[in-house]
């Protein structure tokens, strides 16, 4: 069974005429590894936040691990997929670096000591330690950007759609940030990658699916 | 129909002043009834049903805190010896919403303009240009401070925080949360906005030149002359009543 299935979903926003998502059919299995890329303004961005059900498709069905995505909540959402929206400064809502990375742990019931392990492996990990107790809207967008990271990969979500993580990223953290999201794939987690750094993607996604003007244009395997 | 923006804020100027200064519900609906139709006049296409509609649970506060403070009227519930609603306090709240209505319809009308229009009429009434440049600045960063409020909220939810279900109190720490990033953000986009403004010369010349002049033309007076005179014999009529 996939556990992301579109069925010709398409979605138009409001007072535009062409639709951003055009009849696009695809399915994602659990534990899969997939980069959707294509060139800016192809609909790639519209299709992540159709699937995690920040958008409602005007045409066509979303399920999620066999239920349409309607009959889930935003947190029950986000306890299966976590998703890294292109701009990071809106995910970012707590006074310290620290506490970002740890406010879904908290809420998720994870123990204080098991929570402070968590957060510390990934301050370290990302070189971002230093920066603990840093305010995090007075950081750089690229350190925003691991931040944001940080936060979302301590959830362990069953899978992880990510819209742009590279956008501002140093080569060195590039290269960590993709050695991190080979381990974490290995381990389990699927990886839904939207980019246009065809590079970044080119080893890590045994699957790339191509996009243009809303529609799907190639998929492969 | 395509009129100057003055003689918009004049016309959503009657409709404001009057919804103020009228307090009887049979006055008020001829002024919102009046309200609608220059709305469909022209042309201006307002959800109106959904804004009534929001406003439903406002007007019910409203009704029952008119009661609470009005003493007069009878009283139509009580329970435990608390006046919670008179007849009095029902028609003295439903005033109130028909004047909220007509306020945010008079407004909505000025607000459905071209916002550089609008400054441009601005300036023409007497406005400083840098009063009317911020009043413009100001209703184009509306919709960007929802949608950033709205990006936080869901990047707070697919977190895993359920708001219908957390206590209370909870929901406002996470509101106050939220609150921090936004404020942050407007400041900072206030901040980078002038420096761009700097760097492009803003004020640099008293003399400022438009690019498009706003210009009354026959049909903004003839339209001027028929809503001050509708108002001059609503006014008459009701003072002889």
């Amino acid at each position: 069974m996939c556990f992301i299935c579109l069925n010709s979903v398409s979605f138009t926003y409001e007072g535009k005429k062409t639709p951003a998502v055009d009849d696009v059919s695809i399915s994602f299995d659990a534990g899969e590894s997939v980069a959707i890329v294509g060139l800016n303004g192809s609909g790639k961005s519209t299709l992540a936040r159709l699937m995690v059900g920040l958008l409602r498709p005007q045409e066509g069905k979303i399920t999620l691990s066999g239920r349409p995505i309607e009959e889930y909540s935003l947190p029950e959402i986000g306890r299966k997929l976590g998703f890294v929206l292109q701009n990071p400064s809106h995910m970012l809502f707590n006074t310290s670096v620290y506490n970002e990375v740890a406010f879904g742990l908290k809420w998720k019931g994870e123990k204080r000591r098991e929570a402070e392990h968590i957060c510390c492996d990934y301050l370290h990990y990302f070189d971002i330690w230093d920066l603990r107790d840093e305010l995090p809207f007075n950081l750089s967008q690229g350190q925003k950007q691991i931040v944001v990271l940080s936060a979302i990969l301590a959830l362990e979500p069953e899978c992880l759609i990510m819209d742009e993580p590279t956008k501002n990223i140093d080569n060195y953290r590039k290269e960590k940030l993709k050695k991190l999201l080979l381990d974490i794939w290995a381990r389990g987690t699927g990886l839904i990658i939207i980019t246009h750094d065809y590079d970044f993607v080119d080893n890590l996604c045994a699957r790339k699916i191509y996009m243009a003007d809303g529609r799907i244009m190639a998929d492969e395997h | 129909m395509n009129i100057d923006i003055r003689t918009k804020l004049l016309i959503s100027a009657i409709f404001s002043g009057m919804a103020l200064v009228y307090q009887k519900i049979d006055y008020l609906l001829i002024i919102l009834l009046f309200n609608i139709l220059t709305l469909a006049l022209f042309k201006i296409r307002i959800k109106l049903l959904l804004c009534i509609k929001k406003l439903l649970y406002m007007s019910v506060i409203m009704i029952v805190l008119q009661s609470m403070f009005v003493r007069t009227g009878h009283p139509l519930l009580k329970p435990g010896g608390i006046c919670l609603l008179t007849d009095d306090g029902i028609i003295y709240g439903a005033a109130i919403f028909l004047r909220f209505i007509i306020l945010i319809l008079s407004g909505l009308f000025v607000l459905n303009s071209n916002i550089s229009e609008l400054t441009r009429g601005l300036v023409k009434l007497g406005m400083p240009f840098e009063i009317a440049f911020m009043i413009q600045l100001g209703a184009r960063f509306i919709p960007v401070f929802f949608e950033e409020m709205g990006e936080i909220l869901n990047s707070v939810q697919l977190r895993g925080v359920d708001m219908r279900k957390i206590y209370k109190r909870k929901v406002i720490k996470v509101y106050v949360s939220i609150f921090s990033p936004i404020i942050y953000s407007v400041w900072d986009k206030a901040e980078k906005l002038a420096i761009l403004l700097e760097l492009r010369g803003f004020r640099t010349n008293p003399a400022r030149t438009y690019y498009r002049e706003v210009c009354f033309k026959k049909i903004d007076y003839v339209i001027m002359i028929l809503y001050v005179l509708w108002a001059a014999v609503f006014v008459g009529i009701t003072l002889v009543r």
